[in-house]
């Protein structure tokens, strides 16, 4: 195997020369490092104190390859404004800046000359890339979460090989998913019907319009359900009820309830009030019931007893099932009480006198096939079914086909003959014991899915490659590599025939590729799995605010803020703008819930669209509900954790752990109540055990005060004026929001770099080392050519030495006594 | 957009499946034609079952007064009344393994789940921990069931669990290895296929058994095969794998085995309650019948991961579980949490209940079952490791007696109950975990 020199490493060259270059000139005065060092220091950091278990004393300045993984702590501290302690002598700024820029010269130099590009250990797909993976290799969507139980995640991602452990559990939920997909991709004649049931978030407000229902509809949901075979199917629809039984509305008049497939209606039901007992009945005789005009309509009574349930024939495959309520009358209804936003913040409302509620869809559940009339024509069977024999003696070749076109995409290489004799033994037996073709491939669909080689990612050792020493993956690997970065799932024809033919490690191609991989709307990935966990989107939907603190927070609220969040991270994916408009992007996205919720007037559908930022507070992701609302408790904000989410994902400087034992906060002599937050921070910070840290994450914290704790906009808290004042560790005043983006930004490295190491993080799929550090500025700094352009970071993680290369182990000892055999 | 991915079914639907099986006269005619080791054994094999709850307990409300037989139960415990014979409350137990020194000090709640049931301390950077109790006593008495054990827990796996601790540690109470975590599951539809399989009647379910038995072999014969080609480390790796496969084919062979006395199976409930009390009876509901069909005798599950803000709406409180845990050691808000450790107490009554209710053998099923209840933590506030609140229920199979607070010394470790339960189940070992001696229960 020859071992290439790649693109990174040049960089790394080039990096290190021109630090050469600087150090050839006269350094500013206090730039000095062993200067600095010793001044402000080794007074902590030395042979005897031994702080933080450091002897910066004795390291030597001029070999910092040799302490690498020292070094680069303290360049992160010292980048990260949080050493020299405030409360020690420190010198300014532009000093200690110039003192990280030559240790990280050096340090980058030191790597440039021998670099390590680290190794992912075996590699299983997560449930996330499997569903992924059977999409594109079936054209069939699963629910994950049915067929495979959650992954452990580390360091904030649930993709690191590390942690991605095998256990008999596990091994049996792959092969009886393997074995349920392909019954469903092939469409198994023998399908019994099961239940599938759909439930609707309880706090999930329908009085208006849900996104992709018909406008003039309220409330509902949308379905995507795979239909297993053409037949007959059972739907069944639940309403909300209250506690005691009844509908939750029962008492609304005229409520039409409407089922339709792929947007054509297949039911009405007309719903009956039922009042409530403190209601007086209607005046005068009961008008006479109108014959049904539609034919699809039923007319049922809101009594508790009530029964939703009807039979219809539906064709195999991904259909779409859409259930609402006809919006029948915009008349203002005018009540005693202001209803909260959310609707069902109290179901039991629907009992009161002065509140008018209407029926609002709790669940859905299909079951089926009844009367099977096969397995239809689906995207599935299209994708797998490459060849239909006419005759017996087309068989063996035919399947021969099928299986060669599903081994090359599953195992993500061209198949050789040793996979297809095993697959076909597994087609034949079965085939043989049924007598019919498709069960055959099946059951050799069955055990491809079942294969180590589609579960795990393998990247074997070329025999050749010296051990120790880092080479160059095969095309076929970095294919594999590139797809599940980018997608989250297995390589495209174009990528693997690019790979099988070589070509991919061209950096031209390459190049090529990861801008068409970008451009694809499978980079979606990016923003639900590698935004959804940078930014603790996924953390959401466990998200539940105090209902009667927050009585207009509900389910649409909840949805809105992901979407919002993952719409500005897609525009600057999809419009590759610089990564910084994440935190000053000055337009959001947002529909009519969000615009409510954000004061944004003249907004109304449940779409999102794009609209300037409310104001220069909510520009970025620090005026987003989505972060605000992660990071508060649930009945007030919580201005710790929103400082430490900012440490940690923003400027890669998570805080250490409150020491144990601490002492407890005194209860405030004039009572919790009695007291502003800010007034209960401070004295938390009085507690010199805890003011080390709180000192630099309350600030952040506080500067965001004036959003509450779903994110919605204020002045006074609990009776005080929000003060957001405060002083950033490095010195910088903020008063809010806007100031303490600014600072944000006016740092950028800091952001950047951060946001590169969690992507190569993610990318490679191991947690980043120190060796990892040169890697990642060398990709900071080239991308900050082009203001730090998305593709550009991208593409720089790609072209690294940790995407591209690996290290081979040394042989074991088992192996060496092996081979002295 | 509504995006609709919980499915679930409530668990009134279920259990009317169950009703019906439970009104045939399953136990007699299955538990003797299931269990012929019962038989011959001179013990009857005793159920296993470890559940934990993270954040401590306010333990001044735990902690019954007197000591003995005599004891007046604490208020926290007062579920426990109807069951008070057959409960053990065991106090001054401790799990220093849990605590950590220097900058770890404060990632108590990262490691309290991974000690409850090993004693071990988790390594920081690497994920390795210490063989639990239930894996001992899966490898012991769990062989000859289909399944050795089943692990489940209420929430969904965590995913920021910070302070350089691997979320496997906050994930799982049970671990196979100390290197290898064992997945909680906590989807109550997936439990119950993995008890009884994937099929609509017994004929279908087999077949599919079969089929997994001959692709199993297959894959092995590949993975012996791609191990040659990989890094040692790598080969490490797959061959835990490859011992994964053959043990999967053991209980292939189990359940084969016992198909031939199809049990009356209830109707899979569907997908995951919204409320707590609802899915934690179910996942209570399925292990008891999984203990009576001799599916598995050894179960864990865990209440909540550490720093959960579940809220209890149940238990009267309003505020999340670990917000409530720290308190500030004021004796109004450790009032509240004492609350919660109540209401928690109440849903491990209703376990105790049913596995009372349920008949085995010549007795029922509490009768022959451990059940180990408690935290890792002390007071939540602090994070202290010293006492536990710790309930032991159960007379496994006659070797415990129940109605008794037990007090040990101050600061006994808690590994020195755990060795002693494993001797009464019958697993007699020098020591576990971090155990200094036997303790005499």
């Amino acid at each position: 195997m020859k071992r290439t020199v790649i693109p990174s490493l040049a960089a790394l060259l080039a990096v290190a020369f021109a630090w050469r270059q600087a150090g050839g000139q006269q350094p500013a005065p206090g730039s000095q490092p062993r200067a600095l060092l010793d001044q402000y220091c080794i007074t902590c950091h030395n042979e005897k104190l031994k702080t933080g278990g450091l002897e910066l004393d004795k390291l030597d300045l001029d070999q910092v390859g040799a302490h690498a993984e020292t070094w680069e702590k303290v360049v992160r501290k010292v980048r990260a404004g949080v050493m020299p302690p405030a409360a020690a002598r420190r010198p300014d700024r532009k000093a200690l800046d110039a003192f990280a820029t030559t240790v990280e010269g050096a340090l980058d130099h030191a790597a440039a000359a021998n670099p390590n590009p680290g190794r992912t250990p075996l590699h299983r797909m997560n449930r996330g890339e499997y569903a992924n993976a059977i999409r594109d290799l079936l054209g069939l969507e699963v629910d994950p979460a049915t067929l495979l139980p959650a992954d452990d995640s580390s360091n904030g991602f649930d993709n690191i090989a590390d942690v991605l452990g095998i256990s008999p559990a596990l091994l049996e939920r792959y092969v009886s998913a393997a074995a349920k997909i392909s019954r469903l991709a092939v469409g198994d004649p023998d399908t019994a019907p099961t239940d599938v049931t759909y439930t609707i978030k309880g706090d999930l407000s329908q009085t208006e319009t849900i996104d992709d229902l018909p406008l003039g509809t309220r409330g509902g949901a949308m379905i995507r359900h795979n239909f297993p075979l053409d037949g007959e199917y059972l739907i069944k629809l639940s309403l909300l009820k209250l506690s005691f039984g009844q509908v939750f509305g029962q008492s609304a008049e005229g409520q039409e309830l409407e089922v339709t497939l792929n947007g054509e209606r297949v039911k009405l039901y007309q719903l009956e009030a039922v009042p409530y007992f403190f209601m007086r009945e209607s005046p005068g005789a009961p008008a006479p019931e109108q014959p049904l005009t539609d034919p699809l309509a039923e007319r049922v009574k809101m009594s508790p007893n009530i029964h939703l349930e009807f039979r219809m024939n539906v064709k195999a495959g991904p259909e779409t099932i859409g259930v609402d309520f006809l919006q029948n009358g915009h008349a203002a209804v005018e009540d005693l009480v202001r209803r909260p936003m959310s609707s069902t913040h109290d179901p039991n409302v629907g009992m009161q006198y002065g509140y008018t509620t209407a029926p609002h869809l709790a669940r859905v559940d299909i079951t089926g096939p009844y009367n099977a009339t096969g397995p239809g024509d689906t995207p599935s069977r299209r994708r797998i079914f490459v060849c239909h024999p006419g005759a017996p003696s087309e068989e063996i070749p035919c399947a021969r086909q099928i299986i060669s076109n599903l081994v090359r995409r599953a195992f993500r290489r061209a198949p050789v003959d040793g996979d297809l004799e095993a697959l076909l033994s597994f087609y034949q037996q079965e085939r043989t014991s049924t007598g019919r073709f498709e069960a055959g491939i099946e059951m050799a669909l069955r055990r491809i899915l079942a294969d180590p080689e589609f579960v795990f990612r393998f990247e074997p050792s070329p025999a050749a490659a010296p051990p120790n020493t880092p080479y160059r993956i095969s095309d076929t690997e970095l294919a594999s590599r590139l797809s599940f970065f980018l997608w989250s799932s297995i390589p495209d024809d174009e990528l693997l025939n690019l790979a099988i033919q070589n070509k991919l490690h061209e950096p031209a191609v390459l190049e090529r590729q990861t801008r068409r991989m970008l451009e694809d709307p499978r980079s979606h990935a990016l923003a639900t799995n590698f935004a959804g966990q940078w930014l603790y989107l996924r953390d959401l939907k466990s998200a539940n605010p105090d209902s009667r603190e927050f009585p207009d927070f509900d389910d649409n609220l909840r949805q809105a803020f992901q979407r919002e969040t993952e719409m500005l991270f897609e525009s600057i994916l999809r419009e590759d703008r610089s990564v910084l408009d994440l935190l000053d992007a000055d337009y959001t996205f947002v529909n009519e819930r969000l615009a409510k919720h954000y004061g944004i007037p003249n907004i109304y559908g449940p779409d999102f669209r794009r609209v300037p930022a409310q104001s220069d507070a909510r520009r970025g992701l620090l005026g987003q509900g989505s972060m605000l609302l992660v990071t508060s408790n649930a009945n007030r904000t919580s201005p710790v954790q929103r400082g430490k989410w900012i440490l940690e994902n923003l400027l890669g400087s998570p805080p250490p752990l409150p020491p144990p034992n601490v002492p407890p906060l005194k209860e405030n002599s004039s009572g919790v109540a009695g007291a502003s937050v800010r007034e209960r921070m401070e004295e938390h910070r009085a507690n010199p055990v805890c003011a080390g840290c709180h000192k630099i994450m309350d600030p952040i914290g506080l500067a965001l005060e004036n959003f509450d704790g779903v994110g919605e906009w204020r002045t006074m808290d609990s009776g005080f004026n929000i003060d957001a004042s405060g002083q950033l560790v490095d010195g910088t005043k903020v008063d809010g929001p806007s100031s303490l983006r600014k600072a944000l930004l006016n740092r950028p490295e800091a952001f950047v770099g951060t946001m590169t190491e969690k992507l190569l993080m993610y990318g490679v799929g191991r947690e980043t080392k120190y060796y990892d550090m040169p890697v990642v500025r060398s990709v900071m700094r080239d991308s900050a050519r082009d203001r730090y352009r998305f593709s550009e970071l991208i593409l720089g993680i790609v072209k690294s030495a940790p995407f591209q290369m690996r290290v081979k182990e040394a042989p074991s000892k088992e192996d060496n006594s092996r081979k002295a055999e | 957009m509504t995006f609709i991915t919980k499915r679930h079914l409530p668990r009134r639907t279920f259990l009317r499946g169950m009703g019906v099986s439970l009104a045939l006269p399953l136990l007699d005619s299955m538990v003797p034609a299931q269990t012929p080791l019962g038989k011959t054994a001179a013990l009857p094999k005793s159920r296993f079952c470890g559940i934990y709850v993270p954040h401590g307990a306010t333990m001044d409300k735990w902690t019954p007064a007197q000591v003995g037989s005599g004891f007046e139960l604490s208020e926290s415990l007062k579920p426990l009344e109807k069951l008070r014979d057959r409960v053990c409350v065991v106090s001054n137990l401790a799990h220093p393994a849990a605590g950590g020194v220097g900058s770890d000090a404060g990632a108590d709640h990262a490691r309290s789940a991974a000690v409850f049931l090993s004693g071990a301390h988790p390594e920081k950077g690497s994920v390795h921990a210490g063989m639990t109790l239930d894996q001992i006593l899966a490898e012991h008495i769990g062989q000859d069931t289909p399944l050795p054990s089943i692990e489940l827990a209420i929430e969904e796996v965590g995913l920021n669990c910070g302070s350089g601790y691997g979320c496997a540690y906050f994930n799982t109470i049970s671990w196979r290895t100390p290197t290898l975590p064992l997945p909680m599951e906590n989807s109550p539809q997936v439990v119950f296929e993995r008890l009884f399989g994937d099929g609509s009647n017994s004929a279908q379910r087999l077949s599919r058994k079969k089929q997994d038995r001959s692709i199993l072999d297959s894959v092995s014969d590949k993975v012996a095969r791609l191990q040659g080609e990989l890094d040692p480390s790598d080969r490490v790796r797959l061959g835990e794998y490859l011992d994964d496969i053959r043990e999967i084919e053991r209980r292939i062979q189990k359940a084969e085995a016992q198909s031939a006395h199809e049990l009356n199976i209830p109707e899979a409930p569907v997908g995951i309650p919204e409320a707590f009390e609802d899915h934690i009876k179910l996942m209570f509901d399925l292990q008891v019948l999984a203990y009576r069909a001799e599916i598995t005798r050894i179960s864990t599950l865990m209440y909540a991961r550490d720093t959960s803000g579940a809220t209890y709406p149940n238990s009267g409180v309003r505020d999340g579980f670990h917000g409530a845990s720290h308190h500030s050691n004021a004796r109004a808000r450790m009032d509240t949490f004492a609350l919660i450790n109540k209401y928690h107490v109440q849903m491990l009554a209703y376990f105790l209940d049913k596995l009372l209710a349920t008949p085995d053998g010549d007795g029922n099923l509490l009768d022959h079952s451990v059940v180990l209840y408690g935290s890792s933590m002390s007071n939540g506030n602090q994070h202290d490791h010293d006492p536990l609140p710790i309930v032991v229920a159960g007379g496994a199979s006659g070797q415990l007696k129940g109605g008794r607070h037990l007090a040990f010394p101050a600061h006994t470790p808690m590994s020195n109950l755990m060795l002693a339960l494993l001797d009464k189940l019958g697993v007699h070992q020098g020591s576990f975990g971090d155990s200094t001696s036997k303790l005499e229960i």
